[in-house]
């Protein structure tokens, strides 16, 4: 497989009835297997905070932070670990559907087709502003 | 005293006066001197003493017979209170003694008449009660009759209606024999074919057994396989939580790798290799636990329907135990019921011959109430018989009684003692 210089990758995952792509370059690790502790009197979509390698992310249901979903997982659901300027945050999605390369996307496309399906882009800072204009909403590291 | 008869009485009497007259002549002849004078005189006074002494005895003699005319005489007028004076011992003597016996028994045979008389008026009053309850007896005796012969009539109807029924009681015992004798015949025929229903069932059940026995044998390799496939499934699961693993540890080494900017681009290569590999071997184990996973619902369904096929084999083993079971209870009842019919049909057979007995016996009694009818007739018959010969026994007694109050007018003529007889006879009649 050629790499071009320019390519980027994306962890795509399906969260709601949508599916959404980060930049790998935001993502710390793909964990599970993680106890997620709950934190009471903070919005549902808070699933509450986790414990990684000595350190304590607040961990968030992409489905209903961003897909309109409830907030429901499988038994032993993967966390998508973001961290990125000094800020970090633990995603939950519904499943990670995998990694792809796209060679070149210099017009800042929003989305893009992945497989049979399209995925829509979004970073982490977007997250961010999503969960900070929640109720109770993440602190700054 | 001895018996002196008259004549001696007589000779003694002479010869005394004899004496005496000898003695007087002799003191005459003392006395008187001359002869003839005391031959006189002593003539004189025997013919005096002669004279006397034959007065003297025919006048005692004459006195006595005297007295016996004036008695007889009396008893001729029915008096027979006078008694006889016995005073001597001669042949008056004798004939006072037979005429006062003979007085004895007229009066005795008056009494005796006068008791029979009076006896028989008694025994009239009697018999005539008699008679009056014995014509009452009759009259009962004749309705009795009456109503025994007509009691003997119904009865003869009776028995003739019940020997009817009998009859026709017998017949429909000879039928009910008959059905007695088929319905033994039909249960004998019913209890063989029982016992060859039995002995099909068990040879049914012995040939499930085998068929039970080869089904768990058969069943034996598909539950080791089912063992062994779930063997599968677990190593199948370790597989994929290893392809798990490997997608995530290859998921991660991308990141790194990318993190890791150019350097990290034979890495992320290597990574790519792996997380399609891991996908490749997530893919192949999802295949072989979708095949396991066919092939255990496809054991399950096997081992089910062998499940359903045993419970089925089972239930049918128990069916046909119980078949086996009923048709043992079935022979069981039949064989009673065999001995009942049986026992019944010997009943039966006793009560039809009981039956034709009782028939017997119902025509003797419609003879015998026939003939009772035929002798309460001939009963009543006599009954009117005896009750007009007791109506004439009746005026017979009657008869007899009016002659026994002739008998007791005429006894009454007689006089026998001046009271003596009389009371006793008053106290005898006050006495009866």
């Amino acid at each position: 497989m050629i790499v071009a210089d320019k390519a980027i990758e994306y962890v795509t995952f399906k969260a709601g009835d949508e599916y959404l792509g980060i930049e790998t370059l935001y993502i710390h690790r793909v964990v599970e297997e993680v106890n997620v502790t709950p934190v009471p009197l903070v919005p549902t979509c808070y699933m509450g905070l986790m414990y990684y390698r000595g350190e304590v992310f607040g961990v968030v249901h992409a489905g209903s932070l961003l897909g309109n979903s409830e907030a429901t997982v499988g038994e032993t659901p993967r966390i998508i670990v973001l961290k990125w300027s000094n800020k970090k945050l633990a995603l939950v999605p519904d499943h990670i559907t995998g990694i792809w390369r796209v060679e070149d996307n210099k017009g800042g496309k929003a989305s893009f087709r992945f497989q049979d399906y399209t995925v829509r882009i979004v970073t982490p800072e977007e997250i961010w502003e999503k969960v900070s204009g929640l109720s109770y909403g993440p602190h700054e590291v | 005293m001895g018996r002196t008869s008259i004549k001696n009485k007589l000779i003694l009497s002479f010869l005394a006066l004899l004496l005496i007259v000898m003695v007087v002549v002799g003191v005459v002849n003392r006395v008187a001197n001359d002869f003839y004078l005391a031959q006189a005189i002593s003539t004189a006074l025997a013919l005096a003493s002669g004279v006397i002494f034959g007065s003297i005895f025919s006048k005692s003699l004459v006195k006595r017979l005297n007295d016996l005319s004036n008695v007889a005489k009396q008893v001729s007028n029915g008096d027979l209170s006078k008694e006889i004076p016995l005073l001597s011992q001669d042949e008056v003597r004798d004939l006072e003694e037979i005429f006062s016996l003979m007085v004895c028994h007229l009066k005795g045979m008056l009494s005796d008449m006068k008791n029979v008389s009076l006896q028989v008026q008694e025994t009239n009053a009697n018999l005539t009660q008699l008679t009056k309850k014995v014509l009452e007896n009759s009259q009962k005796i004749d309705q009795s009759a009456t109503a025994i012969a007509k009691g003997s009539e119904e009865q003869t109807l009776i028995v003739q209606k019940t020997s009817l029924k009998v009859d026709d009681g017998l017949k429909e015992m000879d039928e009910m024999l008959k059905q007695s004798a088929d319905t033994v015949s039909k249960i004998n025929e019913a209890r063989h074919k029982t016992e060859t229903g039995e002995l099909n069932a068990r040879k049914t059940l012995k040939h499930l057994e085998e068929v039970l026995k080869q089904m768990a044998e058969y069943a034996q390799p598909i539950y080791r396989l089912s063992r062994r496939v779930e063997k599968i499934q677990l190593v199948t699961k370790v597989m994929d939580d290893i392809a798990q693993k490997t997608d995530l540890l290859s998921l991660n080494a991308s990141i790194e790798a990318t993190r890791a900017g150019e350097i990290g681009k034979g890495f992320a290569l290597v990574a790519n290799e792996i997380r399609d590999m891991a996908e490749n071997s997530k893919h192949s184990s999802q295949e072989i636990e979708t095949l396991v996973k066919e092939i255990l619902e496809d054991n399950k369904a096997v081992i089910e329907a062998l499940s359903r096929s045993q419970e089925g084999t089972n239930k049918g083993r128990e069916i046909i135990h119980g078949i086996v079971a009923t048709f043992g209870e079935m022979l069981s009842g039949v064989k009673d019921i065999f001995l009942q019919v049986q026992k019944i049909e010997e009943v039966t057979g006793k009560q039809v011959q009981q039956m034709r007995g009782l028939l017997s016996y119902f025509h003797d009694l419609s003879r015998l109430a026939q003939a009772n009818f035929v002798s309460t007739q001939k009963t009543t018959i006599a009954t009117k018989d005896q009750e007009k010969d007791m109506k004439e026994i009746v005026n017979a007694m009657k008869s007899l009684n009016t002659l026994s109050e002739k008998m007791i007018e005429s006894q009454e003529r007689f006089r026998l003692s001046a009271g003596k007889e009389t009371a006793s006879l008053t106290a005898t009649n006050g006495a009866r």
